[in-house]
């Protein structure tokens, strides 16, 4: 039986280890040792691609997504459902848009003894502020404009698979795009500097560009020309026009000409560079249309693939526990 | 007739610069005697050995959401909570429901502090009708009814042309406008600072130049008009600087106040998402609380409040972004103001006192926060050593939306007297 021999696999790979944290709210909440325990189930969930697996049969999930998701969502849930979780939807038509407080709805959620609570919001801070009062084990499916974890580690899976080293030592990040409204690039900032990259750029009008974005320990450019030149990544953002970049850039056109990333700005990184982008993404805005799904230094569609292995590493580390460790909660 | 005497305590009275251990005699409601060692018999004897005896505090800005926010507060609580931090005079803001835009709403207040007979209550009444920064309210028959300032509390009137008018229209009649400085353009109601923690955070933030512009043309507005203006809960760098320049060129007419959440707190008390630390304005960094201390202290800074705003659980047990604006904070000014000024070693206690007495009493042009012979006897004894730790769910306010809950203060009302009447004695509320 195939499943029973990843099972086998994956249970030497996990070698009892436990991950430090209950709740994954933010990249903040992650050791190295967590992220390399996380990157190494990761690679080998990717081998089990769409196998049933039987390793938290009994357990629940609950994917509470406050906003709406497409790729996130489906991902968090076919992963649970792979690794034999039950899982269930609550979606954005629920007791909330009734006048119910969330946290009373997640203390009602967790009554029903689930041991996950994927949390999607579209205010910040929603997840962490929730993880406080349940026993579930919330996992960060994306806050508002704060963080979204999960992608942070699928893009660092991405990278660290490109370049074959075990941190991203000697490599040059270059984001493009909406940085300020962006909870991808929350986590992604975060973790890029957990795995010692040698430099983080980012290339987008000052009104893209948070207060103090510079703390972050990233480089500033206002032509994107320059911060691509000999980059070992490009990762570019989608406009987030719904989560307040209107009015921000002029049109979406004048964004396109002034930082979209096209084969000729392309050339300019490194040769053995690749495309990243969190989706969806914009075709001809954020990207030329050219390089998002065919192009050879795309590796978009690939993010999307060690998504799923990464969200099945996360649930099965948040479901069972070897260490015994019990979350600590307060019911209000 | 009856008399009491607080003997043996230190008494700090700015406005008469004394600081001196004394007794006081009160009787009638009104101060008698101020002197070593008064033997006269008094029906009640308060020994305040060790202790400090200062005039009742009085806060120029506080919400006590009476009418029509009785869930949050009411005239009542809102008073007990007062007395407990040693307060005897509070300056109520006009966003009651319906709002304080009218002579009516005004009459109510007075009428039910009046029948309540817990502490001086000031109403203020709305600039424009129903706040709604349009048209100008009815502002000379709210003063004649007792109104003591006219605020837009909460907003700024955005149309520079109706609040030029609102000025040059209240200083035909000698009338006190109390403005909130914020452009809201610039800020759009955010509730947290602009800066490395709401980045951090993913927050909207406020940034510090809504308020800095919105200061500087206030100044002016007031100016060309003549009125005395003052200016509410300044947070920032920029505001602070504009108010000591127009002070330096000699604009007399003008007063600013500090809330004391802004000088004792940064904004990284919002970490975590702590809903009680979204402020209106937001709480600072540290480089604009270094600022109001140092305006604090060459008195560019004339007076401090609370800005005391409480909710209701669901009001602040939501998203940061969606909770309600304010904390309470009556029942621990003096205790703030003490640890994290006087104690810190910034100014000296005298000026802690002088700025929650005389100088708001000044402002509002009323006749209190001294300890002079013959005034209304309203005092507070402190003492100023207690360690505490403030609990929010013990205190006399209906709201528990403190941000100080929790914190470890130094400093506590012992005793609360209103116009000769004890109204609090050993920590105990006596009504």
């Amino acid at each position: 039986m195939m499943h029973q021999n990843f099972e086998k696999e994956l249970l030497e790979v996990r070698n009892n280890r436990d991950v430090s944290y209950f709740d994954l709210l933010s990249i903040d909440d992650l050791t190295i040792a967590d992220i390399q325990l996380l990157m190494d189930l990761a690679q080998k969930f990717k081998e089990t691609k769409t196998t049933k697996l039987n390793l938290c049969r009994g357990r629940s999930q609950i994917n509470a997504f406050f906003e709406n998701s497409t790729r996130t969502q489906s991902s968090f849930d076919l992963s649970g459902k792979h690794l034999s979780i039950d899982t269930n939807n609550v979606g954005s038509a629920s007791s909330v848009k009734k006048g119910e407080s969330f946290i009373d709805t997640a203390q009602t959620l967790d009554a029903y003894n689930v041991a996950i609570i994927i949390v999607r919001a579209a205010q910040s801070g929603v997840p962490e502020q929730i993880a406080r009062h349940v026993s579930a084990s919330i996992i960060n499916a994306g806050d508002g404009w704060h963080e979204h974890p999960s992608q942070a580690l699928l893009d660092a899976m991405t990278m660290l698979e490109h370049c074959g080293q075990k941190d991203l030592s000697g490599k040059k990040i270059t984001i493009v795009g909406d940085i300020k409204h962006s909870r991808v690039f929350g986590s992604l900032v975060r973790i890029l500097k957990k795995l010692n990259a040698a430099e983080i750029r980012v290339a987008c009008p000052e009104t893209f560009f948070p207060r103090h974005g510079e703390n972050f320990g990233i480089t500033k450019y206002y032509k994107v020309e320059e911060a691509l030149k000999d980059t070992d990544f490009v990762y570019a953002l989608r406009v987030q026009e719904e989560r307040g970049a209107k009015s921000v850039i002029p049109t979406l056109r004048e964004y396109s000409r002034t930082f979209g990333i096209t084969e000729a700005r392309m050339k300019l990184a490194h040769k053995d560079a690749i495309l990243m982008h969190p989706g969806p993404v914009i075709r001809d805005v954020d990207v030329h249309s050219a390089l998002v799904s065919r192009h050879k230094q795309s590796h978009i569609l690939n993010q999307v693939e060690n998504g799923m292995a990464i969200r099945k590493a996360i649930l099965w580390c948040a479901a069972q526990r070897f260490d015994g460790k019990v979350k600590p909660f307060e019911i209000i | 007739m009856k008399t009491t005497c607080i003997k043996n305590g230190r008494v700090i009275d700015p406005a008469n610069n004394r600081n001196e251990i004394l007794d006081i005699f009160i009787e009638d409601g009104k101060i008698k005697k101020i002197d070593k060692n008064i033997t006269d018999k008094a029906d009640e004897v308060l020994d305040a050995t060790g202790y400090i005896v200062t005039p009742g505090l009085i806060d120029l800005q506080v919400h006590f959401r009476e009418p029509g926010r009785e869930d949050r507060e009411t005239i009542e609580t809102g008073s007990k909570a007062a007395i407990a931090g040693g307060i005897t005079s509070v300056v109520t803001m006009p966003n009651t429901n319906p709002v304080a835009d009218n002579q009516a709403v005004i009459n109510h207040i007075l009428k039910r502090a009046k029948e309540l007979n817990l502490i001086n209550v000031f109403p203020t009444g709305a600039i424009t009708v129903g706040q709604k920064g349009e048209r100008i309210a009815e502002m000379w028959e709210m003063v004649q009814c007792g109104a003591v300032a006219i605020t837009e509390d909460g907003f700024d009137v955005q149309d520079e042309g109706v609040l030029l008018n609102a000025m040059k229209y209240a200083a035909t009649h000698d009338i006190l406008i109390m403005s909130h400085c914020e452009c809201e353009n610039l800020s759009q109601h955010c509730g947290m600072h602009e800066g490395w923690t709401s980045t951090q955070m993913g927050l909207a933030g406020s940034p510090g130049i809504s308020e800095d512009l919105a200061v500087l043309k206030n100044i002016y507005l007031a100016r060309e008009s003549g009125c005395r203006l003052h200016l509410l809960h300044n947070s920032t760098q920029g505001a602070v600087e504009a108010i000591r320049d127009a002070k330096k060129r000699g604009m007399k007419k003008l007063t600013a106040e500090v809330s004391v959440q802004h000088f004792a707190l940064t904004d990284e008390v919002a970490l975590g998402y702590n809903t009680n630390a979204k402020m209106y304005p937001p709480i600072r960094s540290q480089k604009h609380v270094d600022v109001i201390i140092e305006a604090i202290k060459d008195d560019t800074i004339d007076c401090f409040t609370t800005d005391h705003a409480p909710h209701i659980e669901p009001d602040k047990i939501c998203a940061f972004e969606h909770a309600a604006f304010g904390s309470v904070g009556v029942e621990t000014s003096f205790a703030v103001a003490n640890t994290y000024l006087a104690e810190a070693g910034h100014i000296p206690i005298e000026k802690v006192i002088s700025k929650m007495t005389i100088e708001p009493a000044r402002i509002i042009q009323i006749d209190k926060g001294t300890l002079t012979v013959g005034a209304e006897a309203d005092i507070a004894v402190f003492d100023l050593t207690k360690k505490w730790t403030v609990n929010a769910q013990a205190g006399q306010s209906k709201g528990k939306n403190c941000i100080f809950d929790g914190y470890d203060l130094v400093g506590k009302a012992v005793h609360t007297m209103v116009k000769g009447d004890l109204k609090m004695k050993d920590e105990q509320i006596m009504v």
